[in-house]
């Protein structure tokens, strides 16, 4: 059986030029919570890994008012980081509530991406905050929002000569909550989980974002629901019509970890509690 | 292809080969000999594979060989000095910590990485840091008394704060 080639760059040139040369054929490699698990039962054979985490892509700098972070930093630092606590606490929460510790330590923000798991926590804060993913080839970079990343469940718009480097949330306002409900507190991936971003405005929500995770094969913006709180004053009602709204645009699958049904129930009350939360009622 | 991997275990400088997709748990245990770190589930979910690497610790069967070149990395092996049990080890035995011992590599360097960042972590603190290793045998109350012990010795006021709280 062929074995697979390693390659562990210091340098961003040297790394899109392998996947400039090669981009079919190789697998990126950050933390490998995702990756090395489906090495360890053969499900994945890889024929070349190129390791990220020498490429100095390990960082949180704060820029234009928000925050840019680099692809490879751990969901622990960002989890623990005053910056983001400061600028993106929504994040900070959704990293704190994932996995378990020893997985944060390793886990990385690119790789809950690039992944594009139905269950990843990273993408709903981060269409919330309305981010966006730099990506970068020999041929340029390339900046989308973050919405337009994922197209299905484990497929995304990265073409195979493109690293996704950078994270960047911009200054938003409003007030944000991340409510999410597994199996489990620690260690399971979701059943369903939502962020929430309510911007008020003389008492009424000027501007509002409402991201459910593990509900479709992509994160769903429910926009039906954000209309009904547009323009409106924050009440606990609203919060169960929009909820009520919101389970509507979604489209939940059953698998090992809840039925469709049962996340329909579950992802309304985390809506309602979410716009609660965030608006302090 | 094998690549050569040089990294520090133990204190001890060590170079070996390595598959791209061998975990370091693979190379400890089966190259290595450095049997503590257990082959639990292999998936990240029980924590038996426990190492620390630089300071922090993380599941080794998830861990890529090769990316912890030039690391160092730490295993129960490493945690006696001179002969003497570390304050941990000491701990867990004396208040049966372990029944079948499984987990026990495992929680003892999840534990290590924790007590030597934050030499007096409150209950909660613990119960965090711990939470990603399982026991089967469901000695969680000894485990969690036993690194009380070494935090409480660590640092008394501490200590008592966390039992007013309970
Ligand atoms: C026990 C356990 C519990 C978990 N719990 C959760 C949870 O609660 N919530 C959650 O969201 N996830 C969870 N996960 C999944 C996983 O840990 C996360 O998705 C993690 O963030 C993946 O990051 P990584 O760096 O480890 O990815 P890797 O495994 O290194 O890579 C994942 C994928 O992304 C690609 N990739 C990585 N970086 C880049 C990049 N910069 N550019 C392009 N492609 C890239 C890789 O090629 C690969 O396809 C869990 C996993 C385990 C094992
Ligand atoms: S063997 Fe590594 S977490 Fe179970
Ligand atoms: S002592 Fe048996 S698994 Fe913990």
């Amino acid at each position: 059986m062929p074995t697979a080639e390693y390659f562990a760059p210091t340098e961003l040139r040297d790394a899109l030029r392998l996947l400039a040369e090669r981009g079919n054929q190789i697998t990126i490699l950050a933390g490998g919570t995702d990756l090395v698990p489906q090495f360890n039962c053969r499900e994945l054979r890889p024929h070349a890994l190129l390791y990220i985490g020498k490429l100095g892509l390990n960082y949180i700098i704060a820029k234009n008012g928000g925050l840019a972070v680099g692809s490879a930093t751990s969901l622990e630092e960002i989890a623990t980081n005053r910056l983001v606590f400061e600028r993106a606490p929504v994040l900070a929460q959704a990293a704190a509530e994932m996995g378990n510790p020893t997985i944060r330590n390793v886990a990385t923000i690119g790789g809950n991406l690039a992944t594009a798991s139905r269950a990843a926590d990273m993408p709903p804060p981060l269409l919330a905050l309305d981010a966006e993913l730099s990506l970068v080839s020999e041929r340029g970079e390339r900046v989308i929002p973050i919405g337009e990343f994922f197209k299905r469940a484990h497929k995304t718009v990265r073409l195979a000569d493109e690293l996704l480097t950078e994270i960047r949330i911009p200054s938003v306002k409003g007030q944000t909550a991340f409510v999410r409900h597994g199996r489990r507190k620690v260690f399971s991936c979701c059943v369903a989980s939502v962020a929430v971003r309510v911007v008020m405005d003389g008492g009424k929500c000027a501007d509002a974002r409402i991201v459910a995770g593990s509900m479709a094969s992509t994160p769903v913006r429910c926009l039906g629901a954000e209309g009904i709180l547009q323009g409106k004053h924050l009440t606990s009602e609203l919060a169960v019509e929009a909820a009520a709204q919101a389970v509507g645009e979604c489209k939940p699958i059953d698998d090992d970890r809840a039925t469709a049904w049962y996340r329909r129930r579950v992802i309304k009350v985390l809506i309602e509690r979410a716009i609660n939360r965030a608006s302090d009622l | 292809m094998k690549y050569v991997l040089s990294f520090t275990v133990n204190g001890q400088p060590v170079e070996t080969l390595a598959e791209p997709t061998a975990s370091l748990l693979d190379i400890l245990r089966d190259q290595l000999d450095v049997t503590s770190p257990k082959r639990g589930c292999e998936s990240g979910d029980c924590g038996a594979c426990t190492v620390v690497v630089d300071g922090r610790a993380v599941p080794s069967c998830l861990t890529t060989a090769l990316t912890v070149a030039g690391s160092e990395v730490t295993t129960v092996e490493g945690l006696m000095g001179d002969g003497q049990l570390h304050p941990l080890q000491r701990e867990f035995y004396e208040r049966c910590a372990a029944q079948c011992g499984f987990c026990t590599s495992g929680m003892l360097m999840a534990a290590k990485a924790l007590l030597d960042r934050n030499p007096s972590p409150t209950r909660a603190e613990i119960a965090l840091a711990m939470s990603g290793n399982l026991c089967r045998c469901g000695a969680y109350v000894q485990v969690m008394e036993a690194i009380e012990a070494v935090a409480g010795r660590k640092c008394e006021v501490k200590a008592e704060d966390t039992r007013e709280r309970e």
